[in-house]
């Protein structure tokens, strides 16, 4: 499952997230993160089911969290299924099912935005 | 045993017509023969759904009470070739719009009349003594228009290269987004299920041939342009009622980067006459091979990476160079078997019959590459001939030597066997000394990566590669690595004012 840790306006000066795998045990792997002088945010990778358990070690810390999920909001009106997404995707979100139809796991997502910037359909978007 | 077109279109009236898809029939093969299938099946049904950039419309407005001959046009911002008397025009599908650009062009003005929406004209003429007014601003909707008829130049490719990108910058092209270091291949086309692998030889495709195309019922006028049938990649020039399409089967796109393109259904009824024609029906994605081709270098010749089939594409991934590369298509395989189904409904229906070509489609003929006659300036009549190298053992304090003799900005760095290694610039060369490493090897300090070009290039595609790399020089190389020139920005700086005082 993925963790959005949102760094507010860069206040916090404890190294939030280290501590938060040390208290917890919850070995957590940074996806992607856009961090600057005056905040930014971290995208984590977390077993499931263990995300509620990190998400407050965070929050004690002062620092925000919220579970992912469905980041890319797909309109299946717009899309011809011809799956020129499937090989923009590094994470592996979009594929084929065995009749050629286009199946989107959206919580694999990192949230780049590669597959909605050449989407020749203009049928994907992407959303934090 | 043969049959004639006016057998199964009696069959076809009566119902009794039996119509497979081109996926179907290798299977049929399989079990019962060539003669068995031929006996078993009627009519194979192909299909394909893909990006045709090659598309527009013929539309006719009829005349204005006081009437105008049409000479520029707009339909929602987008121009239209008006060069056609007074109140007719040619749409192309990946004109742009003046205003919206990439984001909306020909291809969405087709799209917007077919959803029955409406669409604003204005126009433009000089005046004339028939034609008297000068300007015209008015909306239409398809209903409203006496003809609107879809001519695609060029579609259904029979076979098409697969595209990756060698290169170490991401390129943007009408084959999708190609990621640097060959991280991705797109390929077109519908494989076995494609009217023109299920037809090589044109035996029974030809001008007049009825076909689907974009939901309409449709004919082949005739070869399309750019058609090569003796290289194995031939067109079709194709035309249909575009108030007889439908949006399920034509759809406007934008390749980002490269522009507008419009995705349109086409499908060909093949009629079995014969055991020749209902072999090549039976065609296999294992059996077609085409190339993976790198559009990182951008030249008409691309470097072929490897031969593949469209089975190893279709499969979702390739191996390039020892490593697993995911593929991915541009075109539809399930909207081509929609076609193919749908076309397969029709026939079955009654409602379409087959018909003999009026015309037969040469089947040797070779497409040729522009030859050009005008004065194209190439980057081997600009480039700096004499130019000094330095090899990777030498030292720092010695390559600065050499910057200072030459004159130059950039020492192209050269190996043993005298080919290109790497580059240092002054600005290397400052850093060095700044850090006290003057006694550094060259090699320890050098930029392996290093932008080069080949004299045979066009001027203005060296000169983009500059600015989109905001570098000053770019090595000129042979196809083994040896350095022949450099061509500075200063240089094409020096020919544009040159050209001027002309």
């Amino acid at each position: 499952m993925k963790l959005l840790v949102d760094f507010g306006n860069g206040n916090t000066q404890d190294p939030a997230i280290a501590s938060a795998i040390l208290e917890t045990g919850i070995a957590a792997s940074i996806e992607r993160a856009m961090m600057e002088e005056d905040g930014g945010w971290v995208l984590l990778s977390v077993e499931d089911g263990e995300e509620e358990r990190f998400s407050a070690a965070l929050a004690k810390r002062g620092v925000a969290s919220r579970i992912q999920t469905n980041s890319v909001v797909y309109n299946a009106d717009e899309c011809v299924d011809c799956g020129l997404c499937t090989s923009l995707c590094m994470k592996h979100v979009f594929s084929f099912d065995k009749d050629w139809n286009l199946v989107v796991d959206a919580d694999r997502c990192v949230l780049c935005g590669r597959c909605a910037e050449f989407c020749p359909q203009r049928a994907l978007t992407v959303q934090k | 045993m043969y049959e004639t077109i006016d057998e199964i279109n009696e069959r076809i009236r009566d119902g009794s017509v039996r119509v497979a898809t081109a996926e179907e029939m290798p299977g049929i093969v399989d079990e019962l023969g060539t003669a068995g299938a031929l006996k078993e099946v009627d009519v194979v049904t192909t299909g394909t759904f893909g990006a045709m950039c090659s598309s527009g419309v013929f539309l006719n407005f009829g005349h204005a009470e006081i009437p105008i001959r049409m000479e520029k046009m707009y339909l929602n911002d987008v121009e239209a070739h008006a060069g056609l008397a007074a109140v007719d025009c040619y749409l192309g599908a990946t004109a742009e719009s003046e205003t919206l650009h990439a984001d909306y062009g020909g291809a969405h003005v087709i799209e917007d009349f077919i959803a029955g929406k409406t669409v604003e004209l204005r126009a433009t003429g000089k005046g004339t003594d028939c034609y008297p007014r000068r300007a015209i601003t008015n909306e239409f909707t398809l209903d409203e228009l006496n003809q609107a008829v879809m001519v695609n130049p060029r579609n259904s490719y029979q076979c098409y290269d697969a595209a990756t990108n060698m290169g170490n910058r991401m390129v943007r092209t009408y084959m999708g987004c190609l990621l640097p270091g060959h991280r991705n291949v797109t390929y077109s086309g519908a494989g076995c299920l494609s009217p023109l692998t299920n037809d090589p030889h044109f035996d029974v495709i030809g001008s007049g041939t009825p076909i689907f195309l974009g939901g309409a019922n449709g004919i082949v006028i005739g070869e399309g342009t750019q058609s090569s049938p003796g290289t194995g990649f031939s067109t079709l020039m194709t035309c249909g009622n575009l108030k007889d399409m439908s949006p399920d089967f034509i759809r406007a796109a934008t390749m980002t980067g490269y522009g507008v393109t419009m995705y349109v259904g086409v499908g060909v009824p093949i009629p079995l006459l014969n055991e020749e024609i209902v072999r090549h029906t039976a065609v296999r994605d294992e059996d077609l091979v085409t190339e993976i081709v790198d559009y990182g270098t951008p030249v008409r010749n691309r470097p072929v990476i490897r031969k593949v089939t469209y089975a190893e594409l279709k499969s979702g991934s390739v191996e390039i160079n020892g490593e697993e590369v995911r593929t991915a298509p541009l075109s539809s395989y399930k909207k081509a078997r929609e076609v193919a189904g749908e076309l397969k409904k029709r026939i079955e229906g009654g409602g379409f019959l087959m018909a003999k070509a009026t015309h037969p489609i040469d089947n040797t003929k070779c497409n040729k590459p522009m030859a050009e006659k005008g004065e194209t300036v190439h980057v081997s009549d600009v480039m700096v001939k004499s130019f000094v190298t330095v090899t990777g053992d030498q030292t720092v304090k010695e390559a600065a030597k050499l910057l200072l003799k030459g004159d130059t900005n950039h020492l192209p760095v050269i190996d043993k066997e005298n080919r290109l290694s790497g580059i240092v610039t002054t600005y290397d060369i400052s850093k060095a000394f700044a850090n006290d490493v003057q006694e550094a090897t060259v090699s320890e300090i050098m930029v392996q990566k290093v932008y080069t070009t080949t004299p045979d290039v066009p001027i203005d595609v060296a000169a983009s590669m500059l600015q989109q790399n905001n570098i000053g020089a770019l090595v000129v190389i042979d196809a083994n690595r040896h350095v022949l020139g450099l061509l500075h920005s200063y240089d094409l700086g020096e020919r544009v004012v040159r050209r001027e005082q002309r």
